[in-house]
């Protein structure tokens, strides 16, 4: 049977069910929030190869050269490992890259869940959401 | 020196083994001391066998790349790591009545009560098939690559009977023997801290599991049966899953550092399958 989580998911955010919402470890909905999506460009400073979830960690500068740190949480190793990705391909060399993302909920700052990679040679990883 | 016939008898006799191994087939179950060698990587999915990735050139996507056709359907078997033909019985454990209230709220706050998602281990039967298995004559080991890290248990099978000198624990004591060409493995001595499935559904320190496994060609068939008779009202059988045999080894597992839960904002359950 569905997981309920994963009904809940579809009826809270109003998404149709496909595979890219079953991914998500946890409830996506009770963390973040689909209706307010983010897309920021910088360098990958950081991928934390840990469970239950990974986390990748973006430098982000504005014209004036302030700098914003942000922090993307994603899916757990297994499923990073089972289609090929690895934390050095996250990475991406140092290249800047632009994250596709939805916000916390709960407020914090510069935080969300990661959807996309976009890297400046055109290839992507689209880890989450059907955005 | 010697004959011709000689020489040609020698190279004969030392091509008859390989003449035999390709007789036997890729269908011919391995045995070991009489029994089917279930030594292999099993590939059962963990969990998240729904994951399959798509690409377009060098990108990755999880599930389907944007514009791609709807997702090839998942290599044979097909139902690898999937439930496979339902037993008779309920998809979920049977509480007596004076415990369907606690189950409940248990399920309700599950954000906050369930073991696994604090990166505790998922014990048995929630943690499922093995995803390796080394057999040997004496005894049969099972290795898990879970989310909450990497487990093992001993399992004898030289007919020697539980122990009793270790405490209770989340893998509990597990003792092996064979019925037929299906191994039976029996696991007691629990402590109560682990659920059976995602939903509240505890169990108690008498819990006992009883878990079948068989090997048809490059594919294990698992099942577990969980007896608790004080809490349940029968035993919960499982439904039985399959793994299939794979060349990619399992790893050590990432550390399992929870930093999800405090930004919850609602009881949104988590998706924990296994």
């Amino acid at each position: 049977m569905p997981s309920k989580s994963l009904v809940s998911l579809a009826l809270a955010a109003g998404l149709s069910f496909t595979l890219l919402s079953a991914s998500a470890h946890h409830s996506v909905s009770g963390q973040f929030d689909r209706d307010r999506p983010v897309s920021v460009t910088g360098v990958i400073t950081q991928v934390e190869w840990i469970n239950p979830h990974t986390y990748i960690h973006l430098e982000s500068r504005d014209q004036n050269g302030a700098v914003t740190m942000w922090q993307f949480e994603s899916a757990p190793t297994a499923m990073l490992r089972k289609v090929g990705l690895t934390k050095e391909m996250l990475m991406g060399g140092g290249a800047t890259v632009t994250i596709d993302a939805i916000l916390a909920r709960d407020g914090t700052e510069n935080f969300g869940w990661l959807l996309k990679i976009q890297y400046p040679d055109g290839h992507f990883y689209q880890l989450s959401g059907d955005r | 020196m010697k004959t011709t016939w000689e020489i040609a008898a020698l190279g004969l006799a030392a091509a008859l083994p390989v003449v035999a191994l390709a007789q036997s087939g890729s269908d011919e179950v391995p045995r070991l001391d009489g029994h089917p060698d279930l030594s292999g990587t099993w590939d059962n999915g963990s969990g998240i066998d729904f994951v399959r990735a798509d690409t377009q050139g060098e990108s990755i996507c999880i599930g389907r790349c944007p514009g791609s056709a709807p997702a090839a359907p998942p290599a044979a078997p097909a139902n690898a790591g999937a439930p496979a033909a339902r037993p008779p019985g309920p998809d979920r454990p049977r509480y007596r009545a004076e415990f369907q209230a606690r189950v409940a709220e248990l399920d309700a706050n599950q954000v906050q009560e369930d073991p696994v998602l604090r990166c505790n281990p998922p014990g048995v039967p929630r943690m499922g098939p093995p995803d390796k298995i080394v057999q040997r004559a004496e005894q049969v080991i099972f290795l898990y690559d879970d989310v909450s890290g990497n487990f093992f248990r001993i399992i004898p099978t030289d007919g020697r009977g539980h122990r009793d000198d270790v405490e209770p624990g989340n893998l509990g004591d597990a003792v092996g023997h064979w019925e037929g060409d299906t191994l039976v493995v029996e696991t007691v001595n629990f402590n109560a801290e682990t659920w059976l499935t995602d939903d509240g559904s505890f169990h108690t320190d008498k819990l006992r599991v009883v878990e079948r496994l068989s090997r048809d060609a490059d594919t294990l068939t698992w099942q577990a049966t969980a007896y608790d008779p004080d809490v349940l009202t029968e035993p919960w059988q499982m439904r039985p899953r399959t793994a299939r045999l794979t060349d990619v080894d399992i790893v050590e597992a990432a550390p399992c550092i929870e930093r999800s839960i405090g930004h919850m904002v609602d009881k949104s359950s988590h998706d924990n399958p296994r």
